[in-house]
């Protein structure tokens, strides 16, 4: 687990290559949106396809949401999708995965933990990965599916993934972490649990994202936009009375070890914000 | 006491149980859970299947039943033929 670093995935999609590099200096973006999009300025005339998590996934409730970042057209969307790829992720070790260049036939990137595998179109992606801890995003005709049910709106995921010549993205993660404050962590996760008659969807009995009791209708289509801070945790956007709290935020990054302080919090909006004018 | 699979066509995927069995083993993550959510192809696109291992009956299992949002475990009398033997 890094606690003061960010662990980037980079692959070459062109040259079918992959390297791993850990960034000091990108902790301040603290994860999802801020992390995309820094990411984005650093890579950005590659095309790249940026899949990120924030410090929370796979750890807390609601933290259910994978951040997406791409380039389209000229404009930096930002999208998430529910599922299970955040909790996947979170336990390969990697903060961020981004996608640079294109493919020269359609490809299908299998990834374990820091691990990648080019596979040609035609594997079958009952194939890939390890059940139970594996997440599959595959282009389906024309949407773009995760475990064949969640979505991201609109069709810039679908845009690049044809773009780029990208089939599918299977990715398992099999690391296992132990807080150092254990009894703290599972009283806070029960703390955080218990409150999910805050969050602003109903219960209903849908496919659900990991670590969410909801089964809410609202998860299958994703997120666009909103809340630069919820998006850089990355929570769900329904959860965010619980997670525009900064002293929640800071007892679950304190219980997990991070050192962030208050002044980061804070300074991350105008962070995004400079990053986005950079950008434009 | 042993924990049961009772209406596995309830589950909704979250996973919830997992994680829960995970931490009970005071770790957080996937690999090594005595709990595996399947996915597969059901009426809503997805489907799930509850795997159990059998070491599971060594945890709480009564926290394990209730942390389930809807209900997919019951907790049978009878004990496993792995406490029998």
């Amino acid at each position: 687990m890094n606690l003061t670093s960010k662990k980037i995935l980079l692959i070459d999609l062109e040259k079918l290559t992959y390297e791993v590099k850990s960034y000091t200096e990108l902790q301040r973006y603290v994860g999802g949106v801020g992390l995309g999009l820094k990411l984005m300025d650093m890579f950005g005339e590659k095309d790249p396809l940026i899949i990120s998590i924030g410090p929370l996934n796979g750890f807390f409730p609601y933290a259910s949401k994978t951040s997406i970042v791409v380039n389209d057209g000229g404009v930096i969307e930002d999208f998430y999708i529910g599922g299970t790829m955040a909790a996947r992720m979170r336990f390969t070790g990697i903060d961020s995965i981004v996608l640079n260049n294109t493919a020269e036939s359609e490809t299908i990137l299998e990834i374990l933990n820091s691990d990648v595998s080019f596979k040609r179109g035609e594997t079958s992606s009952g194939s890939l990965g390890l059940p139970g801890r594996r997440s599959i995003l595959s282009l389906d005709e024309s949407k773009a599916l995760l475990d064949s049910y969640f979505t991201t709106p609109e069709y810039f995921l679908e845009n690049k993934f044809a773009k780029k010549n990208i089939k599918t993205i299977s990715l398992t993660g099999t690391e296992v972490v132990s807080p150092l404050l254990m009894e703290k962590y599972q009283n806070l996760y029960h703390t955080l649990l218990a409150r999910k008659h805050e969050l602003s969807v109903n219960e209903s009995s849908q496919p659900s994202c990991v670590n969410c009791p909801m089964g809410c209708e609202r998860s299958k289509t994703g997120e666009l936009g909103g809340n630069v801070l919820i998006h850089s945790l990355v929570a769900c956007q329904y959860a965010e009375k619980i997670y525009s709290d900064v002293g929640i935020i800071f007892s679950c990054l304190n219980i997990l070890g991070y050192d962030y302080t208050h002044e980061d919090i804070e300074n991350l909006p105008g962070l995004i914000e400079e990053t986005l004018k950079k950008l434009s | 006491m042993i924990l049961k699979v009772t209406f596995p066509n309830k589950c909704i995927g979250c996973e919830l149980c997992v994680l829960e069995a995970q931490r009970q083993l005071q770790k957080v993550g996937f690999e090594g859970s005595l709990i595996r959510v399947l996915r597969g192809r059901g009426d809503k696109g997805i489907g799930f299947s509850v795997e159990l291992d059998p070491r599971i009956n060594k945890l709480d299992i009564k926290k394990l039943q209730t942390i389930c949002p809807t209900g997919v475990f019951t907790i049978s009398e009878e004990d496993s033929d792995e406490f029998n033997q």
